[in-house]
This record gives structure tokens, sequence and C-alpha cells, in this order.
């Protein structure tokens, strides 16, 4: 008997357990013969089994019925696999895009990060600014290197994705997650003072804050000092006391005309200094002064638009700008990419010089440089001439393709799912636009507490990996309204390839070519906002 | 497709022909999909899981024992791969262990259970079917869908064969008691409905 530790027959009647595993046929002939004996002779057994029997039979038609069509990408026409050219050449590029990516932009970008300050001394920096501060991003963005990141973070977010449908436990994870960091910083880190101003805050001179200083307000004043980093959120800040770390400003100006001992970091609209600066400056600011009276100890590095340099610099200077003037001394080399550079009289350059823009340097006559400006005339439009263009875009369109593949492959429900929601185009577009638009509003309001400042940044950063992603899930879709549905892998990836390649072949073209990227962006993102909210609506019903 | 006819459709595509394995996808998707409709929650989850299963099968396909059902073998690799999903998403309500004594063990009243089977459609069932722990739903999809023996089921989900005889039972009572409880509040509307 095989399961006569579950069945039992000494009372009158067997019970429900004993007449289910008789009608599944999990007993023994003899045991099967002493059931139907007693069925025989007892009707109250007899209908019991009559009516499991037609449990059963309900329950296995009700779960077999075919009721609910199946997806037709699941029985569509499935094509000629013809892909492998497409998997060697996206495997081809993506081997390329990483040698470029190490060679061009990691290494020299990780010994510049270690100059200009990025080191792992500090957690809180390491972990919530270095990424959103680090100053190859620029470059990043603009190139192919940017495939790699993305990859990561789509391999992250699909590592998530089960989480990600559970919107409450993504709440509760990403909070457990920044508490957690919190608890893992360093003692002084942890022990950082924050404040909130109302509207304005003010630290007077003569006192001190004997840790990190925290600060979101209006306007800011530091007039005392402060024993640790300052990180300020606000529409103005000045600073005339002593930092003794470094400054993390996000404000519309910044006025600096203390001293900080580390670095000075901004994301600001406007940049002054007039203090000394330690260590480096780093700003992704549209106006930078650094007053003639300031010093900077260290290196500075500047994305900006417009550029005044009067004071002494003993570091190297390295500026992505519009326009730089530099009329004080600068201690090590000068590399500028931007339309115009102006070397004062007063200027006094002791290492090497490099220039790169559409119009040549202009060097007054009493300025002092250690070698001639080494200049690179750049043209500011594409130059469709060159072949070296054309092997670029060539290679964006292998980084796209082989992010989508790697998408198609960790979340083939996901992916073919967006690429469905491309299709309600005026939808999603919709959508995308509100996302565009209101999520780094979102993440820029919750980094305004020190809990939201992780979560904002992450978000910030999944917001930049999801507009480079949307090209995909708009190239799929392309793709599939050219050569109709695929099914499986190859047929899936081929249209993927195609529709990527016409919308990188639209991209190149001047005028409409920017414009329909940013149709692209806003297409895909909603896209992809819509299945993810989906998701977590189907998820949420079910639970 | 007949047996001779599965066996070489099956050799092509272990011979890297394409067209074949496109037969095969297009052959056996559709039960694929319904049958991991049935195991997990949600239409989204069976077709992330149908083309996951796919893959595996493409990987898996040597392994194949062509001596055994292929539609048996090709629902063990689902019903492997939906139970591994639920298992990592660790949100099974039930718990891991059971004994019989849990079970109410009286004579069930057979005028019940023909009122509930009567009172309800397929589609109820398979509504019921989702709200079900994942392993009991499991359980019964396995059963009653894949028709697997009860071997089989023990080995899929882990557990001792003489207990999936009690899975399976519970489970129904789980059903009906969804059921019931649905019944029981849709009279309830009517009655206050009438008040």
């Amino acid at each position: 008997m095989k399961d006569s530790e579950n069945s039992r027959i000494d009372s009158p009647h067997f019970d429900e357990m004993t007449g289910m595993l008789y009608l599944e046929q999990q007993f023994d002939d003899n045991r099967s013969k002493l059931i139907e004996a007693h069925a025989n002779s007892c009707a109250s057994c007899r209908e019991l089994l009559r009516v499991l029997k037609n449990e059963t039979v309900w329950l296995r038609e009700a779960i077999v019925e075919d009721e609910e069509p199946v997806p037709a990408r699941l029985v569509g026409n499935h094509e000629k696999g013809g892909a492998y050219w497409g998997w060697l050449a996206a495997l081809g590029f993506g081997a390329a895009g990483a040698y470029t990516l190490w060679n061009g932009i990691v290494e020299p970008w990780m010994a510049r990060a270690s100059d200009i300050g990025f080191t792992q001394g500090n957690l809180m920096t390491m972990l919530f600014f270095s990424g959103a501060f680090w100053s190859g991003w620029a470059d990043v963005r603009d190139g192919i290197e940017f495939m790699a990141i993305a990859t990561l973070g789509a391999v992250a977010i699909w590592a998530l994705r089960r989480f990600f449908r559970r919107p409450t436990r993504v709440a509760t994870a990403t909070v457990m997650g920044m508490l957690s960091l919190a608890l893992l910083m360093p003692h002084t880190t942890a022990a950082a003072d924050t404040e909130h101003g109302n509207p304005s805050y003010t630290l007077p001179a003569g006192q001190e804050v004997k840790t990190d200083l925290f600060v979101a307000a209006d306007r800011v004043l530091i007039d005392g000092d402060v024993d640790g980093d300052l990180v300020v959120w606000a529409h103005e800040v000045e600073v005339n006391g002593h930092v003794k770390g470094d400054i993390i400003a996000f404000t519309q100006e910044l006025r600096m005309n203390g001293t900080v001992d580390g670095n000075v970091r901004a994301f600001a609209q406007a940049t002054v200094l007039n203090g000394t600066v330690g260590r480096n400056l780093m700003a992704f600011v549209q106006t930078v002064e650094v007053d003639e009276k300031s010093s900077v100890g260290g290196t500075v590095t500047l994305f900006s638009q417009d550029v005044q340099l009067n004071g002494p610099i003993k570091g190297d200077i390295l500026a992505f700008v519009n326009q730089l003037e530099v009329d004080g001394i600068v201690g090590g080399n000068m590399k500028v990419k931007g339309n115009n550079l102006s070397v004062g009289s007063t200027a006094q350059i002791a290492g090497t010089s490099a220039f790169e823009g559409p119009n040549p340097p202009s060097v007054e006559s009493g300025a002092k440089l250690a070698s001639p400006i080494e200049i690179v005339m750049s043209k500011p439009t594409p130059q469709y001439s060159t072949w070296r263009f054309y092997w670029h875009e060539t290679l964006r369109w292998g980084a796209a393709f082989l992010l989508g593949m790697v998408l198609f492959l960790l979340a083939p429900g996901a992916f073919l799912d967006a690429t469905h929601s491309a299709k309600k185009v005026g939808l999603s577009m919709g959508i995308g636009l509100l996302f565009l638009v209101g999520l780094p509003v979102a993440a820029i309001i919750a980094c305004a507490t020190i809990v939201g400042l992780g979560v904002g940044i992450v978000l910030l950063l999944i917001y930049i990996v999801a507009v480079y992603m949307s090209q995909v899930f708009v190239g799929a879709w392309v793709g599939e309204r050219l050569l109709g549905a695929g099914i499986g892998v190859g047929p899936t990836l081929a249209r993927l390839a195609l529709g990527l390649a016409i919308l990188r072949v639209i991209r190149i073209i001047p005028f409409v070519g920017p414009l329909s990227a940013l149709v692209v962006i806003v297409w895909g993102l909603g896209a992809y906002a819509l299945t993810v909210q989906k998701r977590m609506r189907q998820q949420s019903v079910i639970a | 497709m007949n047996s001779t006819e599965l066996a070489e459709l099956l050799s092509r595509v272990r011979s890297g022909d394409s067209d074949a394995w496109g037969e095969l996808y297009r052959g056996y998707a559709p039960a694929i999909f319904r049958f991991c409709r049935r195991a997990l929650p949600s239409r989204e989850d069976a077709e992330d899981a149908t083309n996951e299963v796919f893959m595996k099968v493409r990987q898996k396909l040597g392994t194949y024992d062509a001596s055994r059902p292929f539609t048996a073998w090709l629902y063990k690799v689902a019903s492997n791969h939906c139970w591994d999903m639920l298992r990592r998403r660790r949100i099974r309500q039930d718990l891991e262990t059971g004994d019989i004594e849990t079970l109410p063990l009286e004579h069930p009243d057979p005028g019940q259970l023909e009122l509930l089977q009567a009172e309800h459609t397929s589609k109820e069932v398979r509504a019921g079917l989702e709200k079900l722990p994942d392993r009991a739903r499991m359980a019964l999809v396995l059963r009653y869908f894949g028709d697997m023996s009860y071997d089989e089921i023990a080995e899929t989900l882990g557990v001792r064969r003489a207990f999936v005889g009690v899975l399976l039972l519970r489970a129904r009572h789980q059903l009906r008691e969804i059921l019931q409880g649905g019944a029981e509040s849709a009279r309830e509307a009517t009655a206050g409905g009438k008040l």
C-alpha cells in the first residue's frame, strides 16, 4: 500500500483522503479491493467517491480549459534564425566598446579622479557623490562607453525586477538599504549635523560645527567653522568661515569667501571663488569666477559655460567650457576643450597647454607659457566625410544592440512587453514626457532629505539608464513593424538590430536627428514606464 | 504529430536546424504558456516563463530521453522552472511541512460538494486557483494539467511522496473555502440588495 499512512478506514465510513487516493489509483490492489467492497455495501461512501470523482473532473476541466488567448508573439510565425551575424557583430562592437572604455576613459579618469580628490577616504563621498560628480560623465554620455554602464544598470534592474513588481517592498528595501548604508558609514559621517533653514540658515561667526554639516535652506550663510564636510542644498550659499573638509553644494549661486581645507564640488548656476581652496575645485556650473585674491591648492575641473580664472591654481586645469579666460598662475598643465580660450597678459602656465575647439585661442603678449599651446581645431558639426564618424556611429549602434540583447535575454517578457507598449504611441509619448520631466524633479526633491539623498541619486542614475534604454524599445518596435512579429531569440534580435540601425541613420540627419532622438527618448521611456506600471498593478491585484 | 515525426523533428533541432526549432516552438509554446499561466500568478510571469523554458529546452534537449513522452519531459522542465521562480520569490504562504492530522478526516457532505461544483463556473475555479498558496496551486496544476505522477510531483516540489496526497487534498479544501467565501459574499450582497 503506497499511502497507507495517509488513509484510514477504521471507522464505518472511509475518509476523504482515502477516497481521493483510491480514485487517484494510489493504493495497491488489496487495499483498492477493500475500498471497493466497502463502497459497494455503503451508499454514503459510494456517494462520496462519486462526488470526489466529479470534483476531479470539474477541477481538471477548469484547469485545462483554454480560455485566455496565448500571446501573439508566442504563436506567431517563427522565422529562420539568422541573427548569428548580429550576435557576432554585437560581441565585436561590445569588445571594441569595452576596450575603448578602459583605455580611453576608465584608466585615465581613474588617475584623474585620484588627482582631484576622489579617494576611498570618505565613504559618503564615494557612495553618493563620486558617481554623480564624476567628471567623466560628459565623455561617457557622449560615447559608446555608456553602453557598459547602461548594461550594468539593466542587469541591476533585472536582478531587482521581482522586487520592482511589489512597490511596497521596493520602498521598504530602498529605505532599508539607505539606512543600512547610513549605518555602515564611518563614525564621523554618521554623526553629521543636519539643518533645515526656516527659510534661511546661518552659522554665526565664532561658532563651530564639530562634524559634517548638511544644510537644506533657501539661503545659507556660513560665517562660522565646520570641522568636517559641508553638504548644502540652497538657493544661495555664502561661505565666509572655515570648512575643514569638503564643500559639496547644489545651489543657484555659490560664493566662497572663506577657507576650505578640502575640495569644493559645486552644482550651481554661478560660482564665485574669493577664498582659499586647499585641494581641488570641481564645478558643473554655468559661470565660474576665480578671483585673483583666491587660490586653489590642487586641480581645477570644470564643466561650464563661461569661466574666468584670475587666481593662482597650483595643479592642473581640465575644462570643458564654452569660453575660458585665464589671467592667473597655473602650476600644472592646462587642457581645455571648448569654443574659445583666452590667455591674458598676466597669466603664467608652468606646464603644458592644450586646446581643442573651433576657434584659435588668443594669447596676449605678456602671458608666460612654458610651452606653446597645442591646438586641435575641431568642427562643431559631425564630420560626415570622415570614416571615424561612421565608425563611432556604428559603435553606438552596436552598444545599443548589445544592451537590447542583454535586456531581451535577461528579461524577455519585460522586453517584449515594453516593445508591445510602444505600439500605443500617443499614450507612451504622453507618459514618457511626464517621466522625462517629472522624474528628475522628483529625484531632486528627494535629495532634500538625508535618507532621500541616496534615493534621489539612485533615481537619477536609473533615470539616465532608462533614457538610454528607451531607444532599444523603440528600435525593437520599428524592426517589428518592418518585418512583422518575430518569435524566438534570433528573429527578435534581428528586428532589434534593424530598428536600431534605422534610428541611428535618422539620428545623423542634420536638424531632424536631434528631434528624432528626443522623440525616441520620450516614446521609449513611456513604453517602459507603462510596462512597469502594468506589472506593478497586476501584482498588487494578485496580492 | 506522431512519434516518428517528433523524433525526426527533434533530431533536426539537435543538428541546429532553426526551421525545425521554430516548428517545435510553434507546436508546444501555447501549451507551455497555458501550463505556466496556471502555475504562476500573472500572465506576464507566464510569458517570461514560457520564453525561459524554451531557452532551457534548447540547452537541455541533449539530455532528453526519447523513451519517455516528449510532452511529459517538457512539462517537467516547465514545472521545475515555474517552481524555481516561485521559490526564488519567497512568497510561499503555506508551510513547508504538514501532516495529515491538520486535515479534516471526517466524511464530507457530498451534497455540499455537489452544490459547490454546480454553483461555480470554470472561470471562477481558475480565479480561485490564482488565490491559492503557490505550493497548493502548483500541486493541482502538476496533477491535473501536467498529469504528473505523485513521484514526479514530489520530486518537483521537493516533498516526501507520501505528502503529495496531503498537499492535493489540502489544496482542494483551500479552493473550496475560497469558492465558498466568494459565493457567500455574493449571496450576502444579493440579500443586502434586496433589503
